[in-house]
């Protein structure tokens, strides 16, 4: 039985074909039949299994009435397109007709956006040359084909040229990838199906290149309350495993996955294998993103968001350049330690400004101004609250050479919550205190090295750990990694960060002056011009590209692949 | 002059029915089930209806005067032209505009209707079958409101993130001519006076021209730091004006807004997001009280009752001729 039990725990994992199959398997066979939805029955009918049920079932879904939005168009094209040859006449007539009595909102984001019109393009495929009364929006099959390419088309060029804009999301990449899945296989117009392949390698390159073990480290444009402290509970967890057999998918394996599998299945390529699994220790990797629309008190509608992460074997350090790049789930920059198995495991550490107000949620979205915390704090709990862990900052600029950053603020007299958090896990050991007004601590094998630069208290975290609170307008905190491998012991560590050169003021505005673990001399003033001028769209040694570009080079070894969006070739050397 | 005065009493006689653009908020947010939500008729029965689809961001509405039967609805996913008295939908807008926030139709040019949206305003003279961008002198593009003059063609008046706005080209040019710094959420003309506009802004109160809206000016302290959604004119009784904003019920002038008081009994709460007056019973006045439910007063806001729609958010309300149906 042991060795039985060893020899288990040693399997590689399943190749990628078989880790898709598991995913469908599993959610072809739910707990109940009687609850079962669209994600089941589109399992089933891709595994070909009784397309009776799955027809009977998608009748009695359908005629108890839509619901979801775009979160209902894409569960129901997947199963129209798995169901194609199996789906009994009834059933195909109820999901005709659903979508012309049903009108799904479009939503407010890309995410939505591309869900919306990915169902739509694929539906008018299968439905063409119907009339405007056959669809819910008025339009007919060609004028609706037409606007949904249009705006794909838009995205792609948009993406490929100026970043994405819900960039690097721990959730969301699912949601990104599944579109393009779609229309990878599903697609009759060859360039789409080809343009929708370059695009998964666009957004898995993105991903495979800031990973740690699977886990989607650094800076991210919305991540969530639990995963921003538990660093793998999250869909791109789950892609990770699927894709490259990383690290471990959640309880289900997602949701996302599921569609993604059931479509294209695309399995990256072998470069992207490379990039994900086999790198260097100490990989700095820099890009340019953008933000979300803002509608309002901004001269440009998409922002430019700077993003560097370095990369090491033991852990990661990411940053964007602070400020409000995203509204409410805005993850600025954080330290990730690499763990065995990080599930349960709170492996990050990080501070932010709990910034909450209309200057962010006016300009990103179109609520009334004296309701819109509210109707935030329905889908978000924590938005409003002085305690929390996630979210941008119009008052955090944050600086990052590899393994240190420097996060200066200078909250408004006035902010609703003046004051910063900073996140100290549970699953940090060695805490010192040090009287040089350093903070040491190991997570993993990786010490970390954390100066608060304004007083500060511990407050207890419900389900583990301690934030760091300091109630200071004019603030600050210098973070400084190195690995256990470098420093042998804490004190070794501590006694190589103490003796590094650091000046700081707080007024008239936080300054810093610092000599990093790396020599390098870092001076950093709140608000003072800063020149990105040189930043491209992706700059690493895996991953280049320049703004505008519409092309990304990924680089491994010898190994080359370009997309060039431009005239959508793959070249490969 | 008899044709007019014949014309003048023949509208006079029509009859109007409610339409609330409404959503049932309290538990939705994008991808949530939605209870009955969109564009909703409160008809002379009392009875509601609900017009064309479920949608959560249906923010107003016009009606095209040449066939009241045919409405331009202000929409989350575009500009819907909804015939049928606004049960058949067409979404007339692509994915270039998205989260519409007004609509208002020209009465005095057949065809031309304006909407505005996140990025500015558009125009159509077809009918909504083709649009165009018009907002040009409009640097901060965010506008929430805006109507056109009644008495003149091309004069319309927009309400943006910073400012009022006027254009007397039919969009091809505009100009602000207030609220500098200010953002603006209603603009409302006087059916007394038009040369009298009205303007709800977010903190900085009311604002009132008397010249077409060429020149502004603060109408007194009223609502200061709070925001105002809504300002209806009671069309039976020159004179009186209706406001309501966050936190400040119902306010009724009965001099032309040179004195308000508050009219809030019997209302659960002083959040005021719409307001209507009937124009065919002098002194009945809806307000919709934010997720609480649809009021009525048949005295002017001395006192309320609840005609319905618990829950709801209604962005706004407007009476359309009865042919509207």
């Amino acid at each position: 039985m042991i060795p039985l039990l060893f020899a288990f725990l040693l399997a590689p994992p399943p190749e990628f074909s078989a880790r898709a199959r598991e995913i469908i398997q599993h959610h072809a066979r739910p707990a109940s039949l009687e609850t079962a939805s669209y994600g089941t029955i589109a399992a089933k009918l891709w595994l070909k299994q009784d397309p009776e049920w799955c027809s009977r079932r998608l009748v009695e879904i359908l005629k108890a009435g839509p619901s979801g939005d775009m979160f209902w168009m894409f569960p129901v094209t997947a199963v129209a397109y798995t169901g194609r040859g199996q789906l009994s006449a009834e059933a195909q007539q109820a999901l005709r007709d659903a979508w012309r009595t049903y009108m799904p909102f479009r939503g407010d984001t890309e995410n939505h956006w591309l869900l919306y019109y990915t169902s739509i393009y694929l539906m008018a495929q299968m439905w063409p040359d119907e009339p405007g009364e056959a669809w819910f929006n008025g339009k007919s099959s060609a004028e609706n084909f037409k606007e949904s390419e249009e705006w794909i088309h838009w995205w792609v060029d948009m993406t490929t040229r100026r970043g994405q804009g819900e960039y690097d999301c721990t959730h969301y990449i699912g949601v990104f990838l599944l579109p393009m899945s779609y229309l990878a296989e599903w697609a009759d117009d060859p360039q789409m199906r080809k343009k929708a392949r370059m695009m998964m390698d666009y957004i898995i390159a993105d991903y495979a290149a800031e990973q740690i073990d699977g886990i989607y480290a650094g800076s991210h444009a919305r991540t969530d309350d639990r995963q921003v402290v538990e660093k793998w509970a999250g869909v791109s967890s789950d892609f990770g495993w699927l894709l490259f057999g990383l690290g471990y998918h959640t309880p289900g394996y997602g949701g996302y996955p599921l569609y993604y599998a059931l479509a294209s299945s695309y399995e990256p390529p072998e470069i992207l294998q490379r990039i994900a699994r086999d790198r260097p220790d100490g990989v700095l990797h820099k890009e340019t993103k953008r933000t979300r629309h803002r509608w309002r008190f901004h001269e440009e509608r998409n922002g430019d968001v700077y993003k560097t992460t370095y990369l090491r074997h033991d852990y990661v350090v990411g940053s964007d350049q602070g400020g409000l790049l995203q509204p409410v789930q805005q993850h600025s920059w954080d330290v990730t330690w690499r763990v065995a198995d990080p599930r349960g495991v709170h492996n990050t550490l990080f501070t932010l400004h709990p910034y909450s107000g209309l200057l962010e949620l006016q300009a990103y979205f179109t609520f009334p101004p004296d309701s819109a915390t509210e109707v935030v704090y329905r889908s978000k709990k924590s938005y409003d609250s002085p305690d929390k862990l996630l979210g941008g900052s119009p008052y955090e600029q944050l600086f990052q050479d590899r393994d240190t950053v420097i996060a200066l603020y200078d909250i408004a007299p006035g902010a609703r919550f003046p004051h910063i958090n900073g996140f100290f896990s549970k699953d940090l050991s060695m805490i010192v205190e040090d009287p040089s007004g350093w903070i040491f601590a190991r997570g993993g094998d990786a010490w970390i090295a954390y100066r608060p630069l304004a007083p500060w208290s511990w407050k207890p975290i419900e389900g583990g750990g301690r934030r760091l609170f300091s109630p200071h307008l004019k603030n600050g905190a210098i973070v400084q990694v190195a690995s256990a491998r470098d420093y042998n012991s804490l004190e070794a560590f501590r006694a190589a960060v103490t003796r590094l050169p650091l000046e700081f003021r707080l007024e008239p505005t936080p300054s810093v002056r610092f000599r990093t673990l790396r020599g390098t001399e870092m001076i950093c003033t709140y608000g003072a011009p800063r020149d990105f001028s040189s930043w491209k769209l992706f700059d690493g040694p895996f991953l280049q590209a320049e703004r505008g570009s519409r092309m990304l080079e990924l680089r491994h070894g010898s190994m080359r692949r370009v997309l060039d969006f431009a005239t959508l070739t793959v070249r490969d050397e | 002059m008899l044709l007019l005065l014949l014309a003048s009493a023949a509208s006079a006689q029509t009859r109007h029915n409610l339409h609330a653009c409404v959503v049932n908020a309290k538990s939705w947010v994008v991808g949530a089930k939605l209870a009955s939500s969109g564009l909703i008729r409160f008809d002379q029965s009392q009875s509601f209806e609900q017009l064309g689809f479920v949608h959560p961001m249906i923010l107003a509405a016009d009606y095209d005067r040449r066939d009241p039967s045919v409405l331009y609805l202000a929409a989350g996913n575009g500009l819907i032209r909804a015939t049928d008295g606004g049960r058949k939908w067409r979404i007339t807008t692509g994915w270039e505009v998205t989260e519409l926030r007004d609509v208002t139709v020209d009465p005095n040019t057949p065809g031309t209707v304006y909407f505005s949206h996140t990025e500015g305003i558009r125009k159509t003279t077809d009918g909504g079958n083709t649009w165009q961008p018009a907002d040009t002198g409009i640097r901060e593009k965010y506008c929430e409101t805006l109507q056109t003059d009644r008495t003149r063609a091309g004069r319309v008046i927009a309400g943006c993130v910073n400012g009022v706005f006027l254009t007397e080209d039919g969009g091809a040019s505009w100009r602000r001519t207030g609220a500098e710094g200010i953002q603006v959420r209603r603009v409302v003309q006087s059916p007394h006076q038009p040369e009298q506009w009205l303007a709800g802004t977010q903190v900085a109160g009311l604002l009132r021209s008397t010249d077409g809206g060429r020149t502004w000016e603060a109408a007194g302290d009223v609502a200061v730091e709070r925001t105002l959604y809504d300002i209806a004119y009671d069309p039976t009784q020159p004179g009186r004006i209706a406001l309501g904003g966050w936190s400040t019920g119902v306010m009724v002038s009965e001099d032309n807004g040179k004195t308000w008081e508050r009219r809030s009994q019997g209302l659960p709460r002083w959040d005021i997001w719409s307001l209507a007056f009937d124009p065919g019973r002098s002194g009945r006045l809806y307000a919709n009280v934010h997720e609480e439910a649809l009021f009525v007063s048949e005295d002017a806001g001395r006192s309320w009752r609840k005609v319905g729609l618990d829950g709801a958010f209604i962005y706004r309300l407007h009476f359309f001729p009865e042919a509207a149906q």
